[in-house]
């Protein structure tokens, strides 16, 4: 059933649909400009069971400047049809209705994946039942009786998609510029490998042939080209291997953390002993993860803590705490600290906050922590001090934890 | 085996130069010829026009990424050919995607092997390839030429 108004009505309650509202032929409903925000005319669907409320409704929309058309659906199966053929920009609905109520409109949008705020214009509606509603994704509710009300609800309604909508777009380009990134980031490593591999091996060659028969400048230079081919090498083999994180599928299963970190203090052995460091831990849950990257994380944040540790041997301490919805994971050290100021930037892919001659490495470790507790829909931060040592926390949600309690 | 022949494709000279030199300066006395395309290894194994008198090799040590008809392309008409179908072919190339190695066996090629990004291990790559495939496998018998 469809109705529409298109000049302002006469100021008097109508019983029926005949004074305020005329019926639009198919075509006039298929050519209805499609509203853009705040312009053109407004696209309501009513969901009344009462024709006068559906009339009453478009009236205080239209004393309020709007200039509105409807179409009025009686059934869920209307209702389907025309959210399907039509797009709206509100939807009025009723609460209470013989055989469906207002709100099972909010869940047959979600359905069909359509955003139309769904604002109750309804008869006494409780104070809880109301409350219910809203959290159930109906945008506002308004009473019959106060429809003065009305007009503020649908701008606000509007507004509010509209924010939706640019938050959304916003999230879709971000996501795709992410893709082509990483699209970038591994053609170009692996295109690069072949032309460096040249340049590495000859450079090698030259040295290894004319080593200190030119002149001094020219091992000095022949060795600064080596260096720097080196350097790229491992740079570009590292972007190769941070940007197949985002390609490769994660192989999620149940994961023992304690046999993770088990594995991981094995791949470290070399390390933890030339060091003297002590890694304690206390008993860490079972999750649904891709073990190896976990390895990757935890080994990563140990090497790190042993790798930047302070004047005191390496004391390091990894434990587990179930908060909401999440596990937080710990790994806690005596080291040197963060300054405050570059507490973000260590998980920026490439940054170093030392000299290489200081400290070698790329400044890639933490960027692949990132990017794999993000893929597993956790986040991870750090926070210290110079001095202070430093406690990166990453969390894991629970609710993809198998047994839900510790392993 | 008595003067082993080695063909090798590669549109890198510098690959060819360093390979051919250690090479020939290993025990095996490994004699390498090479050509730069595809469509070149194909005339030359088949010994079309000027190589019409070209030993027939003992060893394709085929790259990849070549110019005219890639290398897998070279691979598939070697294996597809019955008169050289027999050669063992090593792939040795830059590229170390899964997708190539995999597709590479699945197409016939006997070994595959990245070439390493320093000198030493380049070396040491090309001398092994060579003894393994020229000194301890078993290979058919060359046929007359």
């Amino acid at each position: 059933m469809s109705v529409s108004c298109t000049s302002l009505p006469q100021p008097a309650r109508s019983n029926g649909r005949s004074a305020t509202t005329t019926l639009v032929t198919e075509e006039e409903e298929r050519t209805a400009p499609a509203v853009a925000q705040g312009s053109g005319p407004l696209r309501v669907l009513l969901v009344q069971a009462e024709p006068a409320d559906a009339d009453l409704a478009l009236c205080a929309l239209r004393e309020a400047g709007f200039e509105a058309s409807a179409d009025v659906a009686q059934t869920a199966a209307e209702f389907t049809r025309l959210v399907r053929k039509n797009s709206y920009d509100v939807i009025l609905a009723d609460y209470e209705f013989p055989n469906w109520n207002g709100m099972e409109s909010v869940e047959l949008l979600r359905r069909e994946g359509q955003d139309v705020p769904v604002i109750l214009v309804s008869g006494a509606l409780g104070e809880l039942t109301a409350v219910e509603c809203i959290k159930e994704g109906a945008a506002d509710y308004v009473l019959k009786d106060h429809l003065a009300r009305l007009p503020e609800s649908v701008r606000r309604a509007l507004r509010e998609r509209a924010l939706r909508q640019e938050n959304r777009q916003a999230q879709e380009e971000l996501a795709r510029s992410n893709r082509d990134l990483e699209q970038f980031a591994y053609v170009a490593s692996h295109d690069l490998q072949e032309p460096l591999r040249m340049v590495a091996t000859y450079t090698e060659l030259l040295a290894e042939r004319y080593q200190g028969k030119l002149d001094a400048n020219a091992d000095k230079y022949i060795h600064y080209a080596m260096d720097g081919a080196r350097r790229m090498q491992k740079l570009v083999h590292d972007l190769l291997a941070f940007s197949r994180l985002g390609r490769q599928g994660l192989a999620i299963e149940s994961a023992d953390c304690n046999v993770v970190l088990q594995a991981t203090l094995v791949n470290l052995e070399a390390t933890v002993r030339e060091s003297g460091a002590v890694v304690e831990y206390a008993q860490l849950p079972v999750v649904m993860a891709d073990s190896s990257q976990l390895i990757q994380v935890l080994q990563n944040l140990i090497a790190n803590a042993i790798k930047f540790r302070g004047v005191a041997p390496p004391l390091i301490r990894v434990s587990a705490e179930a908060q909401a919805k999440d596990w937080v994971f710990s790994v806690a050290d005596n080291g040197m600290g963060i300054a405050p100021d570059q507490l973000d930037n260590v998980f920026v892919i490439f940054r170093r906050l030392h000299t290489r001659a200081e400290y070698p490495g790329n400044g890639i470790g933490l960027s692949i922590c990132k990017k794999i507790i993000e893929q597993h829909g956790g986040r991870i931060w750090v926070e210290s001090g110079p001095g202070r040592g430093s406690t990166f926390r990453f969390t894991l949600p629970v609710q993809s934890t198998t047994k839900g309690g510790y392993g | 085996m008595k003067n082993p022949e080695i063909l090798m494709v590669d549109d890198n000279p510098a690959d060819i130069d360093f390979t051919s030199e250690v090479l020939a300066q290993s025990e095996g006395h490994f004699h390498v010829n090479s050509v730069n395309d595809g469509v070149e290894a194909i005339s030359y194994l088949r010994r079309e026009g000027k190589y019409a008198r070209a030993p027939l090799p003992d060893l394709v040590v085929l790259d990849l990424n070549l110019p005219r008809k890639d290398g897998c392309e070279v691979l598939s008409n070697i294996k597809a050919d019955p008169s050289l179908a027999k050669i063992p072919v090593v792939i040795f190339t830059s590229s170390e995607a899964n997708s190539d190695v995999s597709r590479s066996y699945k197409m016939g090629a006997n070994c595959y092997l990245r070439k390493p990004g320093n000198l030493a291990e380049f070396v040491a790559a090309v001398q092994s390839m060579a003894e393994f495939w020229l000194g301890f496998a078993s290979l058919p018998k060359r046929e007359r030429q």
